[in-house]
């Protein structure tokens, strides 16, 4: 039993960093319509610069993080700018798109691939005294994980229920062409959905790399697929449902590995074709449906 | 030549054969079905596993290798059951991957199936003797012929040739047939080939199992090539080089898929064995990852449909002179048909358009007490109406009054929440979208949805029922079994165009048509789909005037010759041209129905558009 209390603790860290990326996964579907399968390189970018100011420069826990944040944003928008926008322009298919961003993942993988040469990194934090919660066990950082998850998730909701540019967004996320043809500057909700899309992929890559204890050229890549699966289980492009998939993942992932280990993807897998099987379009399928039909 | 020159050669024949059956296989799947398989490997993978453990003996206790099976079988016999557990898994995998409609989601679904698949294959030990793999695996024949080694390389090259004959041979087949046509179809637009009858679902869950079966007999080959196979040799990254493969040869085209195998995974993967040695392996792999990444990049961005094009098939010379002599002879006799019956109908005028009650038993469509939400918007709330046989309906109403959705939900590409909708008395309610087009209810959609990359011909050959070759059993027996089905269908066609003034253009690919063209070519389609009941959305939308004109006529025509039509149209001088009677919604609701003068005189009407 308290073996499954432990678990859960970990789950909800797993959790954290899950629905930070799933949100920002769903929140650049929903509004850009693009599957982008180089979400992950974005993560592992954030790292990389975490990384470097935190080891090279010496930057204290929270700049790091900010930092790799950041880098994930700028990622995000130059993508989008150079690569995304460019060939969506030129009327290339939504297949096509998909092949796009394999292919920038690939580069960007095998770029760091090529200078890191497969070695392991680690942010070197100092060991920490361990916190007990409810018989769930903690060490700082990790409380730091779940409170910037739900301090951002937070924020999100506060931006998508209260703030002009939140709506915009869920209006654009709803139906593109109708926000445009209201007076809504799509272009620019959208490079604001660039931004915080990345900013929220960079913070999943460096609380991942804090959480895991060390990270390569691959982690992100590897982690994208957690991710999806979160995203999925709650209907893709919608917030909320990927933060209830976030959490019912990372929770079952995280039990499911008391008994063993390895087990913990194929879990998150397992769940992920019982939701297709049951609403093929995820859990808050009705909406997207619709928007689906408005989209063609 | 020297021995080891000629074992060279022959090895990377060999190599190009097996990779051309890869090729052809996700051509058949991605070029031609529109099935975005990621986890393409995983195919190949079990294809070389199965082999390997039908041909091995037993796993040896003693020594370190544990593998399921060991049965020891003869040469064909491990390739046969490599291609039926490919099979299987494609339809265990296939029937919860290809649910989601989007294929970026069934994308998707197949990445983490394959990743899944490699964690599962390198931890359970007792499988294929996880991550060691599996190797001595005896090479067909080796044993029995004494030959050296480059001559067996070549005699291998001879096996690796005559399967990927076959392979060629089978789906090239496959393509050419009706059922080809088909798949190219659903690959432009799923939603629509559905709307037409087809049941996409199934007919993806097809082109996966077979492309996942010939997929497995390239994974044996190339097992029985190199003797050993473990899971470093599949990675999920494989796949995404089999993609850059075809895109490169040519999304489409068998050879080009043949050339895209010989270019990327002969020439490009091959080539830097040959260049001076890189201090370091691991950087070389990464480079070449990285450059697979750009020359993705560069094809899609200079040259999406690959060095060899898809090629286009010309249909109209399949047709004779005579044919098409005989095409506009029957055209013009049906349009004198048609104008006789518009005389005829004149007289008639006065029976025809009001006749709403005493008719509902025999109503081609009657709607009860429909319903659908979504998200707190009631978009058609307990909407009902019959429409007679014979009788062109408008529906009108101000923007979000719910038209297009209660088209859809007739149609079956929505779920309805409630309610009936009555089919000469069958209950649709909840059919898929197929299954109501079976019935004879052919949709059209609000935005142009003809398949882009087939030309008009094919366009509506694609819609045509009760073709044979038209399913995969059908292809297979080659296009003498087909021919005499497509020539009627071809000189049906060939009449439509003729009376619709398309000729010229049936050879064209669909998406290079004017906005109009394509309107014409939509609505064409949905006639060769032999509808009872035609449902129009919007047919006129973005249409320049003369062509508006030119639609309005086909559609009297078409209403003059009994086809029963409903018609959703914002501008109400071409409903009161083309529909008998008006339905007009607001809110989700009928508000009134009527001719179109009784409505201009419904004040209630005139406030809703106003209003609306």
């Amino acid at each position: 039993m308290s073996q499954i209390v432990l678990s859960l603790g970990f789950g909800l860290v797993t959790a954290s960093i899950l629905a930070l990326g799933a949100v920002g996964f769903t929140l650049q579907f929903g509004v850009t319509n693009l599957f982008n399968l180089a979400f992950g390189e974005n993560m592992t970018v954030a790292m990389f610069v975490a990384y470097l100011a935190m080891v090279t420069l010496h930057w204290n826990m929270w700049w790091a993080m900010l930092a790799g944040g950041v880098a994930g944003s700028v990622l995000s928008l130059g993508l989008s700018r150079l690569i995304y926008l460019p060939f969506l322009r030129r009327g290339t298919s939504q297949f096509a798109m998909v092949m796009v961003t394999v292919a920038v993942s690939f580069i960007i993988k095998n770029v760091l691939q090529m200078f890191s040469n497969g070695t392991y990194y680690s942010y070197q934090l100092p060991p920490e005294p361990s916190i007990h919660v409810l018989g769930m066990v903690f060490d700082q950082r990790q409380l730091v994980i779940i409170g910037l998850a739900v301090a951002a998730l937070l924020g999100l909701h506060l931006m998508f229920k209260y703030t002009r540019l939140g709506k915009a967004m869920r209006a654009t996320s709803d139906n593109g062409p109708l926000a445009r043809s209201v007076g809504i500057p799509t272009e620019r909700i959208i490079s604001a959905v660039w931004l915080i899309s990345g900013l929220l992929a960079g913070l999943a890559g460096v609380g991942l790399a804090i959480d895991l204890g060390s990270f390569q050229s691959v982690t992100g890549g590897s982690y994208l697929m957690l991710i999806v699966a979160a995203a999925v289980f709650g209907s893709v492009g919608e917030p909320y449902g990927a933060m209830a998939g976030a959490l019912v993942i990372g929770i079952v992932s995280e039990v499911a590995a008391i008994y063993n280990p390895q087990l913990k993807d194929v879990v998150a897998f397992a769940i992920l074709v019982l939701v297709l099987l049951l609403r093929p379009e995820g859990l808050r399928a009705g909406r997207v449906q619709m928007r689906a039909e408005v989209a063609v | 030549m020297s021995s080891a020159v000629s074992s060279y050669v022959a090895t990377l024949m060999a190599y190009l054969a097996i990779n051309g059956i890869a090729c052809w296989a996700l051509n058949l799947q991605f070029g031609v079905g529109g099935v975005m398989n990621f986890a393409f490997i995983i195919y190949q993978a079990l294809g070389a596993y199965i082999t390997a453990v039908l041909t091995l003996p037993p796993a040896k206790t003693l020594a370190d290798e544990t593998y399921i099976l060991g049965w020891h079988l003869p040469w064909p016999l491990p390739l046969a059951g490599a291609a039926v557990a490919g099979a299987l898994l494609a339809l265990a995998v296939g029937s919860f991957a290809l649910r989601p409609r989007r294929r970026d989601f069934q994308a998707t679904v197949m990445l983490v199936v394959s990743i899944i698949a490699a964690t599962l294959v390198s931890t359970e030990q007792g499988w294929f003797n996880g991550n060691q793999g599996l190797f001595g695996i005896p090479q067909p024949f080796a044993s029995s012929l004494g030959l050296s080694i480059a001559g067996y390389d070549w005699f291998f090259v001879g096996i690796a040739a005559a399967f990927a004959a076959v392979a060629w041979f089978l789906t090239a087949r496959l393509v050419g047939a009706p059922w080809g046509r088909r798949l190219r179809a659903m690959r432009e637009n799923a939603d629509a080939i559905e709307s037409l009858g087809t049941n996409t679902r199934r007919e993806s869950l097809k082109v996966y199992v077979i492309g996942g079966a010939i997929g497995a007999v390239s994974g044996g080959l190339l097992v029985e090539m190199i003797a050993a196979w473990s899971p470093a040799a599949w990675g999920t990254g494989e796949t995404f080089i089999y993609f850059v493969a075809i895109i490169v040869g040519g999304l489409g085209n068998g050879f080009g898929a043949l050339f895209g195998a010989f270019l990327v995974l002969g020439v490009f993967l091959e080539l830097p064995t040959f260049l001076p040695q890189m201090s370091n392996a691991n950087i070389e792999e990464s480079l070449q990852s990285a450059f697979i990444g750009v020359l993705i990049l560069v094809f899609l961005w200079w040259r999406p449909q690959g060095i060899f094009p898809e090629r286009r098939r010309r249909l109209s010379r399949l047709l004779s002179t005579a044919d098409r002599e005989a095409a506009v002879v029957s055209a013009a006799e049906a349009a004198r048909d048609r104008a006789v019956d518009t005389g005829v109908a004149a007289v008639l005028a006065e029976e025809r358009a009001p006749a709403p009650v005493q008719a509902r038993a025999s109503a081609t469509l009657s709607v009860r007490d429909l319903r659908v939400g979504f998200g707190g918007v009631q978009a058609v709330d307990g909407l009902s109406f019959d429409l007679l046989p014979g009788q062109a309906t408008g529906l009108i109403g101000p923007n979000g009054a719910g038209k297009s959705t209660a088209l859809r939900l007739i149609a079956g590409a929505v779920r309805p929440q409630g309610g009936q909708v009555l089919v000469d008395g069958t209950d649709v309610a909840g059919w898929p979208a197929y299954k109501v087009a079976g019935l004879g209810v052919i949709r059209t959609f609000q935005h142009t949805s003809e398949f882009g990359k087939l030309t008009v011909l094919e366009n509506l050959l694609a819609a045509a029922p009760r073709q044979k070759g038209d399913s995969a059993a059908g292809a297979l027996l080659g296009p003498r079994h087909a021919r005499r089905r497509q020539q009627e269908l071809l000189a049906q066609a060939w009449a439509l165009l003729v009376d619709f003034g398309l000729t010229a253009h049936a050879d064209t690919y669909a998406g290079q048509l004017s906005g109009g063209q394509r309107r014409l070519v939509e609505i064409m389609r949905s006639l060769m789909a032999e509808p009872r009941l035609l449902l129009l959305d919007e047919p006129m939308a973005g249409v320049n005037p003369t062509l508006r004109l030119t639609i309005e006529e086909h559609l009297k025509r078409l209403r003059d010759s009994g086809l029963t039509m409903l018609m959703i149209e914002h501008e109400l001088s071409s409903v009161e041209r083309v529909c008998d009677s008006v339905i007009v919604m607001a809110q989700g609701k009928l508000l009134a129905t009527g001719t179109m003068a009784e409505l201009r005189a419904n004040q209630e009407v005139v406030s809703a558009y106003l209003a609306g």
